[in-house]
Formats: structure tokens, C-alpha cells, sequence
């Protein structure tokens, strides 16, 4: 039971530092494995070794460039930060005035 | 001496990364090769942006070999000494003049910005470039890259937290849009960096602490200053539900004049307008002194109203607040590799799961384990897997600037 509970979870730090060792996955996997997107192929993580493949989805990623700014779907984000519960949520991570003094470390 | 000619080539593949890798080939000085560079595509090899930065990084290093192959798709990189603006060694008085053709309008200033200001600290002498010409360009561009605001106000003070903070100033001589088909920036931007160390100091960014202010610049170039107000102001009726204190800046300037080389046609005096367009820069600064920026401008082709930008800056800004951490997506280069390039110690930053969970996070780790070989180390800030956060160690080089033993 314990180890059906332990694949589910996504971005557990000690996954991060094993897959980025593995250099047969590309980056874009990794980012992907990591955050729990692809849950068929957890399954055959143990003998990723072996019968890992091809790897030649590389031809997608030749298109691309290095980005600073990420892109963005505005209209979602715009749907997101409309919503009062998402304002209220990230309002503890300002500094709200003076007038609510210290109520919050 | 002999010893680098037998250091064996690290090898790399694919365009991506570029800067990143020519930059860690620099800092630690082992040779790199690249090979298939853009190997499918209709244009093959290096583009001319890559090519312009690699004679940058020439012309503020001594003593690089760069060899190409016949069509530019494999780079051999045999690195100098970071020289900075020394006398005789193409700067003029001081000043490295560097000029960005029109070719390289693609990518902003910041592409060629962010790199330079990472050699700088570890340079023999201090560093004056002055970036200009008709591919320069200081505004976001449609390609990803920030504004050169942002480089000014959201990635030089991190500098600070490294013990770098001496004579760092970024001028904006000329501000410049992202040019359509066939146009000119014209833009000119200026790096003095004065400050050189030994080793940066180690860093250990836990706390990310709360917003407290947010300020901005807002710029209008060749087109009607009230484009910027309503930037502003959208973004503040964003952003007022947050934080009160935000302040925006408002500049606004003539689009660059162009003495156009190389083309006859224009007026009789042989100049011409750069490219026209308006933007908004964003900075959100923590108690902790962490930052988070967001950058947009209106694309080459136009058509986008201030409202919109104004909006879409602000909502950008507070996703990347929202995504956590001590440093964002756009400052993770810059942090990281000063950490990796610190005194022999682990360093450790607090970094938002979605912001490490990066096809580029994943490959600069990578990459500095194949330069330093170290690898980072993770772990969960919290006790509890709830924690949004994780925290990177990263073990220092303690190499450092070879040309300056004494700090």
C-alpha cells in the first residue's frame, strides 16, 4: 500500500536529482516525469535502462529557442486572478501596509 | 601551461543552451565542442545572433579559439582569460563599443546582457560595453527575451547577495522596440561593471519573505506617451488589490535615428526611424530582497492595445509571485551559476517547484555537473511533502578568478 502511495506523489526532491542523472531522458521528460504527467511510463521506470525508447522525439525541440520569458496563456491567467479565492490565497505573500501590523511572521 | 592542451574537449549537442554552455566553458576554462547545431533545419548552424555573441565573448576574453565548421553546425571553443574592457584589446578609452547588426534583431539586448554581466565579476579588469547598432534592441522581444529594464532592476542586484555591489550600473543610452521585417532597432545600452572578485560569496536564500513593493518602467519609443498611462494603469488596478506600494515609471522617447549603411534609400541626410512600439516592465521586490519580474511589449506588427499589456505584465507578475520560491525562472541562471562558481561551500537557495521544474532548470543542472562535477542536491524545505518549495544545494567551484589571486 505503501508503495501504490509513494508513485502517486509528484515532485518529490529525491525523484528530481535520480532522473536528472539519467541522461537518456531528455530535459522536457524529466520536467514531465517529475511532475507526475506521465503515469504509463513510471511503470517501467526500474529497467528504464534497457529498453528505453528511441529517443528521437528531439526533432520538435530543434524548432525551439532558449526562452527567458516563458509563454503564457493570458486568458487563463486572467480567468485565475479574477477569482477572489486565488487573490486571497496569494495575498499572504505581501506585505500588506501598516494597518495590519504584524499578524503574520 | 601545457595543461590545457590536454584538457579533452566536453562535448555538447544542439543549439539550445548555447550561452549557457559558452559561459560555463569561460568561467571554468575547459574547451567545450558543440556539434549539431540546427542540423534540420532549412537554416543550418549557428544564426547570426550566436555568431555575434561568440565575438563578444572574444572581445572581452584573451587568447580564445573559436573554430567553426564549414556550415556552422559544429563549434570548437578553447577558452581565454576574462580580460574585461582592457586597454588595447578593442576598447577605446575604456569602452568596449560592440556593435549588434541588424541581422541579430531577433534577439533583445538582454540575450547578449545577462551573459556578459555573469563574466564580469570574474574578470582581470572591469568591464565597460557598450552594446549598439541596428539589431540592438533594449525592449522585450517576441523571442522570450526581457527587457533590458528588467536586467537593471531585477538581475544586477542580485548581485548584491554574492558580495558583488561596487560601480554595477546599466545605462539605457537609447531606447529601442523589436523591429519588424526589414527594420532597424537602433538601440544603444551600456554595462559598466566594476566590481571584480575573487570568489563570489557563498549564498544561502531560504527566506523568501513577503512582497513589499512593486515598482516598474513603462516605455513608449517613436509612439504617444499616453500609451504608457494606460499600461500603468491597468497594471495598478491589478496590482492595488496586493500591494499599495507600487510605482511605475514613465519613459518616454524618441525612436533612435539610424544612419543607414546599408541602404541608399530614406531621406537625404541617409537616416531613418527604428522601429516604434511601447512596453511594461514589472519588479516585485520581497522584505527578503527577492525578486520577480514580468515583461511584456507590443509585438513588431502592433496591434495590441496598452490595456492589454498593462494586463497581461501584471497578471504575469503575479503568476511568477505565485509560482514561489527565492528566485524565478528569469534569475535562475544568473543565481545558480554564481553559486556553482563560489568558494569551495554549499550554497543553498529555496526555489518554487514549477520554477526548478524547468526544461532549462533540468539542463543547467546538467550542464554544471559536467563543467564542475558536482551535481546539485534536493531536498523539501518543509518536513511535510506539502512544501511548495525546494531546496537546492549547490557546491561551489572554489576556483574562481583566476586573474586576480588577491580580492
Amino acid at each position: 500500500a505503501a508503495r501504490m502511495h509513494n508513485r502517486k506523489r509528484a515532485y518529490q526532491p529525491a525523484d528530481l536529482s535520480r532522473l536528472m542523472e539519467n541522461l537518456e531522458l531528455s530535459p522536457a521528460e524529466v520536467v514531465k516525469k517529475w511532475r507526475g504527467e506521465e503515469d504509463e511510463v513510471e511503470e517501467v521506470e526500474d529497467n528504464s535502462e534497457d529498453d528505453f525508447f528511441n529517443k528521437s522525439k528531439v526533432d520538435d525541440a530543434a524548432n525551439t529557442e532558449d526562452r527567458y520569458i516563458p509563454f503564457f496563456d493570458y486568458a487563463a491567467l486572467e480567468e485565475k486572478w479574477e477569482d477572489e479565492d486565488n487573490i486571497e490565497a496569494l495575498k499572504s505573500r505581501f506585505a500588506v501596509g501598516h494597518m495590519n501590523g504584524k499578524d503574520g511572521g | 601551461m601545457a595543461d590545457e592542451t590536454v584538457q579533452p574537449l566536453l562535448q555538447f549537442e544542439g543549439h539550445r543552451h548555447l550561452t549557457t554552455r559558452l559561459l560555463l566553458s569561460t568561467l571554468t576554462g575547459r574547451p567545450i565542442r558543440i556539434s549539431k547545431i540546427r542540423p534540420s533545419s532549412t537554416r543550418p548552424g549557428l544564426t547570426p545572433y550566436e555568431t555575434n555573441f561568440i565575438r563578444l565573448l572574444d572581445s572581452v576574453t584573451n587568447g580564445a579559439q573559436i573554430q567553426f565548421s564549414m556550415t556552422g553546425t559544429t563549434l570548437v571553443y578553447r577558452p581565454g582569460l576574462i580580460t574585461g574592457s582592457a586597454e588595447g584589446l578593442g576598447a577605446m578609452g575604456g569602452v568596449l563599443r560592440h556593435e549588434i547588426p541588424r541581422e541579430c534583431a531577433r534577439r533583445g539586448a538582454s540575450w547578449w546582457l545577462i551573459p556578459l554581466a555573469l563574466l564580469a565579476p570574474f574578470a582581470k579588469d572591469k568591464l565597460n560595453v557598450v552594446l549598439h547598432g541596428e539589431g540592438c534592441v533594449t525592449s522585450a522581444t517576441p523571442a522570450g527575451d526581457v527587457s533590458v529594464d528588467t536586467v537593471r532592476t531585477a538581475i544586477l542586484p542580485l548581485y548584491k547577495s554574492f558580495g558583488i555591489e561596487r560601480g554595477i550600473e546599466l545605462r539605457v543610452l537609447k531606447r529601442s522596440c523589436a523591429p519588424a521585417q526589414g527594420k532597424s532597432a537602433g538601440g544603444e545600452v551600456q554595462l559598466v561593471f566594476g566590481h571584480q572578485v575573487r570568489l563570489p560569496k557563498t549564498l544561502h536564500l531560504m527566506n523568501k519573505g513577503r512582497v513589499k513593493r512593486i515598482r516598474g518602467v513603462a516605455y513608449a519609443v517613436g509612439v504617444s506617451g499616453s500609451n504608457n498611462a494606460r499600461m500603468i494603469d491597468t497594471a495598478r488596478g491589478v496590482l492595488n488589490n496586493f500591494v499599495p506600494d507600487t510605482y511605475i515609471f514613465s519613459d518616454v522617447s524618441k525612436s533612435p535615428l539610424i544612419t543607414s549603411s546599408s541602404r541608399g534609400k530614406g531621406d537625404a541626410s541617409g537616416k531613418e526611424k527604428g522601429a516604434v512600439g511601447f512596453g511594461l516592465c514589472l519588479v516585485a521586490e520581497s522584505s527578503t530582497n527577492c525578486v520577480y519580474s514580468a515583461d511584456v511589449a507590443s509585438p513588431p506588427q502592433g496591434g495590441v492595445t496598452p490595456e492589454d499589456l498593462g494586463k497581461q505584465c501584471a497578471y504575469q507578475l503575479l503568476e511568477k509571485i505565485s509560482a514561489g520560491g527565492c528566485v524565478e525562472s528569469t534569475s535562475l541562471e544568473t543565481v545558480l551559476l554564481l553559486m556553482a562558481m563560489g568558494s569551495e561551500d554549499v550554497g543553498r537557495v529555496c526555489l518554487g517547484k514549477d520554477v526548478l521544474a524547468t526544461e532549462e532548470a533540468v539542463q543547467l543542472g546538467r550542464d554544471v555537473k559536467v563543467f564542475t562535477g558536482a551535481a546539485w542536491g534536493f531536498r523539501s524545505k518543509g518536513m511535510e511533502d506539502d512544501e511548495d518549495e525546494i531546496v537546492v544545494s549547490v557546491v561551489g567551484r572554489g576556483v574562481g578568478n583566476v586573474g586576480r589571486k588577491v580580492a
